[in-house]
């Protein structure tokens, strides 16, 4: 994906379903774009708290262990952080071109917007059985106790939250490529560069700080 | 009036301006003349700048005016400039070898 800037037209049409859902940015960045964001980390954070769901670390999901409300908040703050200012630092050094913080944070913020489908996912019944299931099979080295219809819903929606992940990792690139003005390889690299910087220090932040 | 050709159907090379004609008198003018580096631009680009004018240079308010973000017309911003230093350049080259 990169950035839009060919695709201005001279009237504001509306744009398509498939823009606003893979390349949203290229349509709402700055202000708007970190409220909104802002609002889905917090409500991802609040899900999550209720199903025991953890975005721990920026490409994380696990559900287990039961910490206080604010520790779910904080972890999605501080992957937003971390992902920004790694995004930031590299923007720095590989474009050319001059961009606005607000319009990075912003966009990354609402990235992460999926991660509200993904733990609303979590709070289905099917979902958390088979997680329960599978940690006393991990704990207790027995068999899988769940029901078959556990094991395919759970599954099912296991598979859904992985692509969801997947899809925040396409808008976090959209926003990257848009906000810092960067395409092609030199984007890709300084991109995936960026993300495994973030997710070692979230990981340590959030493993270390909040939880430990 | 119709689109001013930039580049050669031919070999895609800059277009020259050979000739230019008063429509009160009739007089013709002939010459080797380069385009300016706006009238270089392609016919969107030219539109997009004339819009940026018309909203007194302000990104903000064609963002409005576009319905889209901000970075989408600074992004298409720097694509133009890219292309104006481009033709720019091209124009100087063309004018030191005119003048050797």
């Amino acid at each position: 994906m990169s950035a839009t800037a060919s695709d201005v037209s001279r009237s504001a049409a509306r744009p398509p379903v498939v823009d606003l859902l893979l390349r949203p940015f290229a349509y709402v960045a700055g202000g708007r774009s970190l409220l909104l964001g802002l609002a889905a980390i917090v409500l991802a954070g609040f899900l999550g708290s209720l199903s025991h769901t953890h975005f721990d670390g920026v490409l994380d999901m696990h559900t287990g262990l039961a910490v206080p409300t604010s520790v779910f908040l904080s972890e999605g703050i501080v992957n937003w952080l971390t992902m920004s200012i790694a995004l930031f630092l590299f923007g720095k050094l590989v474009s050319r071109a001059e961009f606005r913080v607000r319009d990075l944070f912003g966009t990354q913020a609402m990235a992460r917007w999926p991660t509200v489908l993904a733990a609303l996912g979590a709070l289905a019944p099917p979902y958390r059985r088979l997680v329960s299931s599978i940690t006393v099979q991990v704990l207790q080295s027995g068999g899988l106790s769940a029901q078959r219809a556990d094991i395919v819903l759970g599954g099912l929606i296991m598979l859904v939250a992985l692509l969801t992940i997947v899809w925040m990792v396409a808008l976090m690139y959209h926003s990257y490529s848009l906000c810092c003005n960067i395409r092609g390889l030199r984007a890709a690299v300084s991109f995936i560069a960026a993300l495994v910087a973030a997710e070692i220090v979230s990981k340590i932040v959030v493993v270390r700080v909040l939880v430990g | 009036m119709r689109n001013l050709p930039t580049n050669c159907p031919s070999c895609n090379g800059q277009l020259l301006v050979k000739r230019l004609a008063c429509p009160e008198c009739a007089t013709e003018v002939e010459g080797c003349y380069q385009l300016p580096a706006l009238a270089s631009l392609d016919a969107e680009d030219q539109r997009f700048i004339i819009q940026f004018v018309e909203s007194s240079g302000s990104l903000k308010e064609m963002a409005r005016l576009l319905g889209v973000s901000y970075p989408t017309v600074r992004n298409r911003l720097d694509e133009i400039i890219a292309r104006v230093v481009g033709a720019r350049a091209l124009g100087e080259d063309e004018d030191e070898r005119n003048s050797e």
